[in-house]
């Protein structure tokens, strides 16, 4: 076992009561890479914090090869050969590539004068170990974010890294520059680097992890060989519950809802058309740089659609501005709910009316009256954990918000809702909720769309799926025929 | 390489160049005298102190800050300076600088801990701290102007370190001031690109959450570039009172916006972490030729103000508009 | 039960707070100087009062929109000398002046249209707007009066702020109440007040939620321009003269009541009643400065050191709270 890098023993943290993380082991050898798994809440990111010293434990010990460290810095933790490279990359857009891979070690050295020819060898040092071959001196806020990754990467392999952390890397990568960073990942393994990845998907985990880590609820549910885990058995450990094959089907209706017609938007997806009827869920999904986004933005004028047409109960309209949206009711629950869906400060009063003041400005007021009660019939209705609708809605949980942030626009009475990654950070219970939810109001009428790289949530809440895949519509399936296994493998075909 | 050469001659400094150009040829082509060595020279002398003051707000502005209080500050040495030579009977140049460079630093370190300590936002911290400064000048060292310099630091400003006569036989002399500002622009540029503390400043700039992650003393950054910033708002300000043989309370109030304008038209990004000294002295040249020729190409006095706004405006506007096109630019 | 809860919770701390220094500061000075309280004294204050006291609820809801509004005195002044042109061009009958006032109304609209653009549409920082704003707009000031203050207004026109209403309340008071009171309705009771706060507090929320932000922000500065050029029109009939560069100090005391009424500078927040209390406070502090002759450069001073103060007081709670979580 003299390849165990850092071993943890019994870690304990909880912030004002809440246990984070409650007798968590890990062990984390070189030459491996080790995923640690769990979905929101799990209790991973506090874990990170803690290998990364930026968090105390309450309890329990941490080994760096095989001796004991007292308290860990985040400084001692970078001085210990451990890397962290955060979701945001925390580099510079402003200054160049060559700049951005050598300023931590420049300031570490605790270095006076910045040694330029020193800065582009290091840089050139570190892109040739990972294959990467970007102008050192173009200025980083001219980078993709696949190449803005590789450029905290390097930054972090040239001090020496020992164990490199990954939080979450593949979020906002194409299926392309996914396999890219596996094969750098696999060849820093091979140099003997301890690696540990934090992901929730399940494919891409079982594509490239050794060592599986599960986390739920703050507590270690398993840990082992990733050889030793199937499918079943990994999901059955990250949610506590059984995959369920069950799959939405809506009662047959003709009545059509909502029909879109070759819709364009250049540069971004091209000819997508679709119909739904009463009842439907319709799923869109892809993978990142897909265009799948881009089509809710277009519905809902975010950046609005170049050519096509959309018919709106037969009847053709045209959006091209929020606004256009707004008026012919169609909502939209957007991707990052803690700056597009959220107004953090406000109450969840304010955030529940936000998208339909005008109907609270009666005989030349605004009534607060009103708002407060369709508020609390909301928080009913919806099933949020919410005691106080006059709370700010950042005291509620990511679950309980997002429900909210569905609340705002049913109480824009929509025709059309779309949701961008309706259930991203959302836990197992509140996804279930929101779910059935969804279910109901196509039942009542109100056409749906999600669209989201979750497949699971896909299958189980949607009857059409379309698959994108640079900018088309590659395939339209109904969900029956397929399972998570043949739509995943359609999405990078 | 071609796309290199193309990117350069693109740049916002190479922009600045041109419009530098043009301008001179119309003024040439209306006034053909202009054309002339001393055309520089009075050039040279319009610029000399506002470069001085537009180092200090350039790297704050860098460092992701702003700062409005140089003005006040700047007219506070002036006086408490003077005010200090005639009662001590001292007159040494150097001791003057010594005294304006001391309350710079002082005001610069006070605007560095109401910001980052305080964590007010830097506009309202150095509106508040302008207020402040002025209204202590004016109430407790009094509105009196003085031109009675001790006689050293009178005459410093007649040392020339070259002249030109014209055909005409007027004497223009660059008076060896000039040499401040020049010398604070080669310091400030190799600090800026070639120091650790420099590069700090561009990553504070750029972003401030990273800077701490990747192990800046972000703080400390921020009090040194504040106090860098006063000391030389404290230089620019005795510069000004040797250059101009006068000690005014008021006088440089308002100066701001035409630094602040300077500094911005140079390609120094107002969201902060972009900005160089050549693009600051082109700024700087550009808002000086035109304030300097308004009449040359028959703009009245009283349309100046005016004319300067919607060069701001229009300044402005371009930076921003080649800010939010990298944004949406195509990636690499 | 439910209005009694509102009206407590109406009336909230902050302006407890203000409304005891009020108190204090009449009780203090009507004590040791009787004078503070006679009505040569109240109604000086009433003149001034509207005039700055106009622009601080420019400078709200430019604040509340997530910006800042350093151009207001600039548009005070040009309004005013708007007036007066139009007003002398006119010959000073009734006719005249309505139109120089609508004039200088229509003045404000534009100024403000000016930023919103600039700042809605172009995205040049508020700051840097504003600022470039206040050389524009005084620029035109100058390019109009070439320099000098343009005097001699119609005699009915000075009256607004000149003459009063039995004898103690001159006119302009009555206009700033009536501001107060469209402002607190525009701001609490609209559609666009709760779109202007919801702006404040996350912008790209809020153009998420189908608000107009380009729409909504032109709107707030078109608004705090007419704020702007209701207070030129009132300086020009107090001074009963327009000049491109009075009330020069008035933008830090507008940035200074608006963070003493609770407006935060990060924008989303701010009431203006909280904004009313804070320009009673200011009105008294300045007028116990007159009375106990202090001069003008120790008020100017005074509001920077206060300012500073205010906001350090704000801010302290909040880094002691951070340094606790860790």
């Amino acid at each position: 076992m003299s390849n165990v890098f850092l071993s943890l023993k019994d870690i304990r943290k909880s912030f004002g009561g809440v246990h984070a993380l409650n007798g968590v082991d890990l062990e984390i050898r070189r030459g491996e890479i080790h995923c640690l798994a769990g979905e929101n809440g799990s209790g991973k990111s506090t874990l990170i914090k803690i290998i990364s010293g930026i968090y105390k434990p309450d309890k329990g010990q941490i080994l760096i090869e095989g001796d004991p460290v007292q308290s860990l810095t985040p400084k001692s933790s970078i001085d210990a050969g451990i890397q962290v490279i955060y979701q945001d990359f925390a580099i510079f857009p402003n200054l160049s590539v060559a700049e951005n891979i050598s300023i931590n070690h420049s300031v570490l050295t605790g270095a006076k004068r910045m040694n330029w020819t020193e800065a582009r060898s290091l840089a050139a040092e570190a892109m040739s170990r990972i294959g990467a071959d970007l102008d050192p001196e173009v200025l980083v806020e001219n980078l993709s974010v696949a190449n803005k990754q590789m450029v905290a990467i390097c930054r972090a392999i040239i001090n020496d890294a020992k164990l490199l952390i990954l939080d979450e890397p593949t979020a906002s990568l194409t299926a392309k520059e996914v396999d890219a960073l596996n094969e750098i990942i696999k060849n820093l393994r091979n140099k003997n680097m301890a690696i540990m990845i934090v992901n929730h998907k399940i494919d891409e985990i079982f594509n490239i992890a050794e060592q599986i880590t599960v986390l739920r609820n703050g507590e270690k549910i398993s840990s082992g060989p990733a050889s030793g885990y199937t499918r079943r058995s990994f999901i059955r450990d990250l949610t506590g519950r059984e995959i369920t094959e069950t799959t939405y089907e809506p009662e047959k209706s003709d009545e059509e809802i909502f029909r879109v017609e070759k819709l364009t938007r250049h540069g971004e997806f091209s000819d997508i058309s679709f119909e739904i009827r009463k009842g439907d869920v319709l799923g869109i999904t892809g993978l990142l740089g897909s265009g799948r986004g881009a089509v809710g933005d277009a519905l809902f004028g975010v950046a609005p659609a170049t050519e096509g047409k959309i018919f709106l109960n037969g009847e053709e309209i045209e959006i091209r501005s929020i606004d256009d949206a707004i008026k012919y009711k169609i909502g939209y629950v957007p991707e990052d709910r803690l700056t597009q869906g959220l107004f953090l400060n406000r109450s969840i009063q304010e955030n529940t009316t936000a998208a339909s003041l005008k109907k609270y400005f009666i005989r030349g007021k605004v009534d607060e009256k009103i708002m407060l009660n369709d508020t609390i019939e909301w928080i009913r209705t919806i099933g949020c954990n919410a005691k106080d609708a006059e709370a700010p809605i950042r005291t509620l949980s990511g679950g309980n918000a997002q429900k909210m942030v569905i609340a705002k626009w049913l109480n824009t009475s929509p025709r059309i809702l779309i949701l961008n990654g309706p259930t991203v950070g959302v836990d197992i219970g509140a996804k279930a909720d929101i779910h059935r939810f969804l279910h109901g109001l196509a039942k009542d009428g109100v056409g749906i769309i999600i669209i989201s790289d979750d497949l699971a949530e896909l299958i189980q809440n949607c009857n059409r799926i379309i698959v994108m895949h640079d900018g088309k519509a590659v395939r339209t399936v109904d969900t029956k025929d397929v399972d998570e296994t043949s739509l995943s493998k359609m999405l990078s075909d | 390489m071609n796309a290199k050469i193309k990117q350069k001659l693109l740049s916002n400094e190479a922009i600045v160049v041109y419009i530098i150009l043009l301008l001179a040829l119309i003024i040439g082509a209306v006034n053909p005298t202009f054309i002339s060595p001393a055309t520089g020279i009075n050039l040279l002398r319009t610029m000399l102190v506002t470069l001085i003051f537009a180092l200090s707000e350039m790297i704050v502005i860098v460092s992701g800050g702003i700062d409005v209080s140089f003005p006040a500050v700047s007219c506070l040495t002036m006086i408490a300076t003077i005010k200090f030579l005639l009662a001590t009977g001292i007159d040494s140049v150097p001791i003057t600088y010594g005294i304006g460079i001391l309350i710079g630093a002082t005001f610069g370190a006070l605007n560095a801990f109401l910001i980052t300590i305080i964590k007010i936002p830097p506009l309202i911290a150095t509106l508040g701290v302008s207020s402040l400064t002025s209204g202590a000048t004016l109430a407790f060292l009094g509105t009196k102007i003085y031109t009675d310099l001790p006689e050293k630091i009178d005459t410093m400003h007649r040392i020339s370190i070259f002249s030109y006569t014209n055909p005409a036989g007027n004497e223009y002399s660059m008076t060896a001031l000039i040499l401040i500002p020049a010398i604070l622009c080669v310091l400030i540029h190799l600090m800026l690109r070639h120091t650790m503390i420099g590069r700090g400043m561009y990553a504070i700039g750029g972003d401030i959450q990273a800077a701490h992650v990747v192990g800046f003393n972000v703080a400390k950054t921020r009090f040194f570039t504040y106090i860098l910033s006063g000391i030389l708002a404290g230089t620019g300000a005795i510069t000004y009172m040797i250059l101009m043989r006068v000690a005014d309370p008021k006088v440089l109030m308002g100066e701001e916006m035409m630094v602040i304008a300077a500094v911005v038209i140079g390609g120094t990004r107002i969201t902060g972490g972009h900005g160089t000294v050549i693009g600051t002295i082109l700024g700087v040249a550009l808002l000086a030729l035109v304030k300097n020729n308004l009449i040359i190409l028959g703009v009245p006095t009283h349309f100046q103000t005016f004319v300067v706004g919607m060069i701001i405006v229009f300044g402005t506007s371009i930076t921003s508009i080649r800010a939010k096109r990298i944004a949406e630019q195509a990636k690499i | 039960m439910a209005p009694k809860k509102s009206l407590v919770k109406s009336i909230d701390k902050h302006t407890l707070i203000l409304l005891g220094l009020s108190v204090l500061i009449v009780i203090t000075m009507g004590v040791h100087r009787p004078k503070f309280l006679g009505s040569a004294n109240l109604q000086s204050m009433l003149v001034q009062l509207p005039e700055y006291g106009i622009l601080a609820f420019g400078m709200m809801i430019a604040m509340i929109s997530g910006g800042i509004d350093l151009s207001l005195v600039g548009i005070a002044n040009l309004s005013g000398i708007i007036a007066a042109v139009v007003m002398l061009g006119l010959g000073g009958t009734p006719f005249g002046i309505t139109l120089g006032v609508l004039g200088a109304l229509s003045g404000g609209v534009l100024c403000g249209a000016f930023n919103g653009v600039l700042l809605g549409y172009v995205k040049i920082p508020a700051m840097l707007v504003t600022l470039s704003g206040l050389q524009v707009f005084s620029g035109l000031s100058l390019i109009i009066t070439k320099g000098p203050a343009i005097t001699g207004l119609p005699e009915a026109f000075s009256k607004i702020a000149n003459a009063t209403f039995v004898g103690v309340i001159p006119y302009s008071a009555f206009v700033f109440v009536l501001i107060v009171i469209v402002l607190s309705y525009l701001m609490n009771q609209t559609v666009f007040g709760r779109k202007l706060y919801l702006m404040g507090t996350n912008r790209v929320a809020a153009s998420f939620t189908g608000i107009n932000i380009l729409k909504t922000t032109i709107t707030a500065y078109i608004l705090s321009g007419i704020l702007g050029s209701t207070a030129g029109i009132l300086m020009a009939s107090h001074y009963n003269s327009a000049k491109s560069d009075y009330g020069s100090s008035y933008t830090l005391l507008t940035l200074l009541i608006a963070v003493l009424g609770g407006v935060d500078p990060n924008g989303g927040d701010g009431k203006v009643q909280g904004v009313f209390f804070s320009i009673i406070v200011l009105q008294l502090v300045s007028s116990a400065f007159n009375i106990l002759r202090i001069n003008a450069f120790i008020k100017t001073f005074a509001w920077g050191l206060i300012l500073i103060l205010v906001l350090t007081a704000i801010n302290i709670p909040k880094i002691i709270r951070e340094q606790k979580k860790g």
